[in-house]
């Protein structure tokens, strides 16, 4: 990336001030990139921005509160951020925040289904628009486009929302490559026996290892969780896909209002289960009755926390 | 108003201490005739419940869940039932998505002295369960349990 | 005794119907963009060409299963006694797994030190592992994250297997490692494998050949304990770790477990469940306190147990067959490989090891 120089230059002057500043670099293989705690001056060098750097590694900082840290956002990264200032879960004074204009990430699933088998990539090479891998026995050409993550294909917020340096030259706001929620409005159409059957499907395969939750920057109860607690005792330890749906309601409901949609639940869970479409009916609901969106205004006070006397978009039942 | 004919449902409803009990207590002294697929269970505040209760209950087997607490501006608690509104809202619009229909929940409002309403609200929803027939269940730890028995009901 | 066998690939399904007819048979088939084991059905394609997303590890150690049904009874007599009646519920049938892989199934012989110890056998273990026959299928090549031959092991390693399938022209030549194994290999579909012992063995002498150099992990048990109070080593290791469960989950030699009761009314069952220790649960216990607070403190726990505990007193084996899924499927990329051999380079600061030895 164009920018990363001036990236590194811009943390190698704020670090003497931080405790740790949160980055990306490679990984163990070409195609996968891991988040990078930058300590010393030589982690610096470490450091890679590319369509690889996927994670969201605001979910680390509740769990650094009391340290001085330096986060690098994609613009969706940032909403959690906001999001977190907005819920006093983290001080905005001990956190600083490196912005760069991103143009997309790419979900490792899309590739994976691409080449048939990501297990023995060789090199990867991406450009503006292709990503090249080489595995033992084939050169991939993939368009960018096609592999990018559905939230970058929909992408409102390719700058990070708030920041105290900014890297590169902002976007603005980009034509979306695709409209919001299209493919939750396409399953929304299917019958009611088609909806309630699918999820028993998906999640069978659940082997409830919650990284859906560990991954998500929002689910800050963390060692208290609510799926392992006995009482309440919201979810038997059983096997059964009972208790893995009501997990995944628990979770995209305790969500409500404080989503920002940057789907680590989904790209975290090993088997590859689709729990963001869950949360993103959440969301478009709570847009739809009130207007709103989480994580772009620090000042907001979110839905379910305020009430109006009158409620504009909500039509009670008659009877 | 004549009992409902067939096989009685489950339907779930979470009353207020407040207003809504006191409502179905005053509609049960004054004698109203209502169906009886619907079992009460009392909480504080409507603001008490968590949404979460409503797929609770659908997901162990209710085929209708009520919510019914006092009238907006008459909380005991001031703003309970102002909260609950935005809450059960979105988990009614909600939902859909998991494959129940909307209409399988209710939330309103009923004054302990509306023992009239109460028998209205009682008979409507049931009513209503009743035209919606018995939820999907989930029979069994493994999907496929559930799942092939819904693909032998086609 | 040593019995060799040839079965054409368009056989495959046909033997696994005969097969299932005395036995569950678990085979991988895809689900999503996952493969997982699943009960053999011969309307799907089973997915044998890549390692499974998941190990074949339910089939013998169920993700819950019941131990015990019970009822509470009250004495019509005097209504506060509250009786209790128990059942105990053992497995029962037998079950073939079919295209394991060799790492997945020499798993299982890390629990077998474990819950077949002379002292304290674990019955519902034990019942499970008798009675499942696994036909395992060697590695034609390595992943990126695979590193079987780096813990004593190798693509065609079939410790712990019944059978060893390995893929040649046209079919897979079968040899049988057991009693159990021969007896699998009775049907009518499967043919004399003699001649096409060569092929196998070339089979799997081009997949050795494809390893990269191994690092030596024999200093690992001493030099994994030595780093276990220098908190700050493992904080770097376990910095990016989110502390879910997905290593362990998918680790086929992660074998720990919650017992938990599940009642309902009057009646209820007591499970056994998949638990892990990067749950903050796993050592929380009824005071409040837990002894492993952090993450930190979690993630060493599980790289020590399989790098040095373990192998302390079981022979010096370690406790990881080096499949690999750890690193693949974890959601920030976490090695294990890494912090093991950091573990080894490790070199306290000066006056570090002075303060250790006070």
């Amino acid at each position: 990336m164009k920018f990363q120089e001036e990236l590194k230059d811009s943390i190698r002057k704020a670090l003497p001030d931080l405790d740790v500043v949160l980055g990306w670099c490679g990984s163990f293989d070409p195609l996968h990139a891991t988040p990078h705690f930058i300590r010393r001056e030589e982690d610096i060098d470490k450091l890679e921005i590319s369509p690889l750097s996927v994670h969201n590694l605001a979910t680390y900082l509740p769990g650094l509160r009391g340290k001085k840290v330096g986060i690098v956002v994609k613009g969706c990264d940032s909403r959690s951020v906001v999001e977190l200032l907005q819920e006093n879960l983290i001080n905005r004074e001990d956190i600083t925040i490196f912005g760069f204009p991103c143009t997309g990430v790419v979900d490792q699933a899309k590739i994976k289904k691409a080449l048939g088998h990501a297990g023995n990539v060789r090199t990867c090479d991406i450009s503006d628009s292709a990503i090249v891998i080489q595995t033992e026995d084939k050169a991939h050409s993939l368009t960018l486009t096609q592999m990018l993550a559905d939230k970058c294909r929909t992408c409102r917020y390719p700058d990070a929302i708030i920041s105290d340096y900014f890297v590169g030259d902002k976007i603005g706001e980009p034509a979306p490559l695709e409209t919001d929620y299209a493919a939750l409005e396409a399953f929304e159409s299917l019958s009611v026996p088609e909806r309630f059957g699918y999820w028993l499907k998906e999640l069978d395969r659940c082997i409830r290892c919650y990284a859906c939750r560990s991954a998500c920057p929002l689910c800050v109860c963390r060692d208290h969780c609510a799926a392992e607690s006995r009482d309440p005792h919201w979810l038997s330890q059983e096997n059964n896909v009972r208790d893995k749906v009501m997990f995944q309601v628990i979770h995209a409901y305790h969500m409500a209002g404080r989503c920002t949609e940057c789907g680590e639940c989904q790209r975290a869970c090993p088997v590859d289960i689709p729990v963001l479409m869950l949360k993103q009916k959440m969301n478009r609901e709570i847009r739809d009755i009130f207007q709103y969106e989480a994580g772009v205004d620090p000042e907001a006070t979110p839905p379910l926390l305020s009430f109006n006397m009158e409620e504009e978009n909500i039509t009670e039942k008659e009877w | 108003m004549p009992v409902l004919k067939g096989k009685e449902l489950r339907i779930v409803g979470f009353l207020c201490n407040w207003c809504s009990y006191g409502g179905a207590d005053t509609a049960g002294v004054g004698r109203f005739n209502q169906p009886t697929d619907l079992r009460i269970i009392r909480v504080p505040c409507s603001g008490r419940i968590d949404p979460l209760f409503v797929v609770k209950a659908l997901m162990n087997g209710a085929d209708g869940v009520l919510v019914s607490g006092c009238h907006p501006r008459d909380c005991h608690y001031a703003e309970g039932n102002f909260y609950a509104r935005r809450r059960l809202e979105i988990m009614q619009r909600f939902l859909p998505v998991l494959g129940y229909e909307a209409e399988r929940f209710e939330y309103t409002w009923v004054s302990a002295s509306e023992g009239q309403r109460w028998q209205q609200v009682v008979a409507s929803f049931t009513d209503q369960i009743h035209k919606l027939g018995p939820a999907p269940k989930i029979i069994g730890p493994q999907a496929a349990d559930t799942l092939n028995q819904m693909a032998a009901a086609l | 005794m040593e019995l060799v066998k040839y079965l054409k690939s368009a056989d495959l399904k046909s033997w696994l119907q005969e097969l299932a007819r005395e036995n569950r048979v678990f085979a991988p088939r895809n689900e999503g963009d996952s493969v997982i084991f699943a009960p053999f059905d011969p309307e799907q394609e089973i997915a044998i060409v890549h390692p499974a997303t998941l190990p074949p590890k339910k089939t013998v150690f169920p993700q819950s299963e019941k131990l015990v049904d019970f009822t509470y009874s009250k004495d019509p007599e005097n209504l506060s006694r509250i009786m209790i009646d128990g059942k105990e519920v053992l497995p029962e049938g037998t079950a073939v797994v079919f295209g394991g892989r060799p790492c997945d199934v020499r798993g299982f012989t890390m629990f077998d030190r474990v819950y077949l110890a002379e002292k304290s056998t674990d019955i519902y273990y034990q019942a499970r592992r008798e009675n499942t026959t696994f036909i395992t299928l060697a590695c034609e090549k390595p992943e990126t994250t695979c590193f079987c031959h780096w813990v004593d092991s190798g693509p065609t390693d079939a410790t712990g297997s019944d059978v060893l399938a390995t893929v040649v022209d046209g079919g897979y030549v079968l040899e049988a490692l057991s009693d159990k194994g021969s007896k699998l290999l009775t049907s009518t579909l499967l043919e004399n494998g003699e001649s096409r012992k060569d092929e196998a063995r070339k089979a799997h002498e081009k997949a050795a050949e494809l390893l990269q150099d191994a690092p030596d992990l024999s200093g690992a048990p001493k030099k994994v304990l030595q780093v276990f109070d220098t908190m700050e080593f493992w904080e770097e290791a376990a910095a990016k770790c989110l502390s879910c469960g997905a290593c362990a989950y998918l680790c086929p030699s992660c074998y720990c477990f919650n017992i938990t009761d599940e009642t309902i009314g009057m009646k209820g069952t007591r499970i056994r469940s998949w638990d892990n220790c990067m749950s903050a649960q796993f050592t929380m216990e009824a005071s409040g306190h837990n002894p492993r607070p952090t993450k930190a403190h979690r993630l060493r726990n599980r790289v020590g147990h399989k790098f040095s505990y373990y192998p302390d007193i079981h022979d010096g084996v370690i406790s990881c067959c080096g499949c690999g899924r750890c690193i693949k499927s974890c959601p920030v990329g976490t090695d294990i490989r890494e912090i093991v051999l950091q573990a080894i380079e490790y070199e306290p600061a000066v006056g570090e090891e002075q303060a250790d030895e006070q």
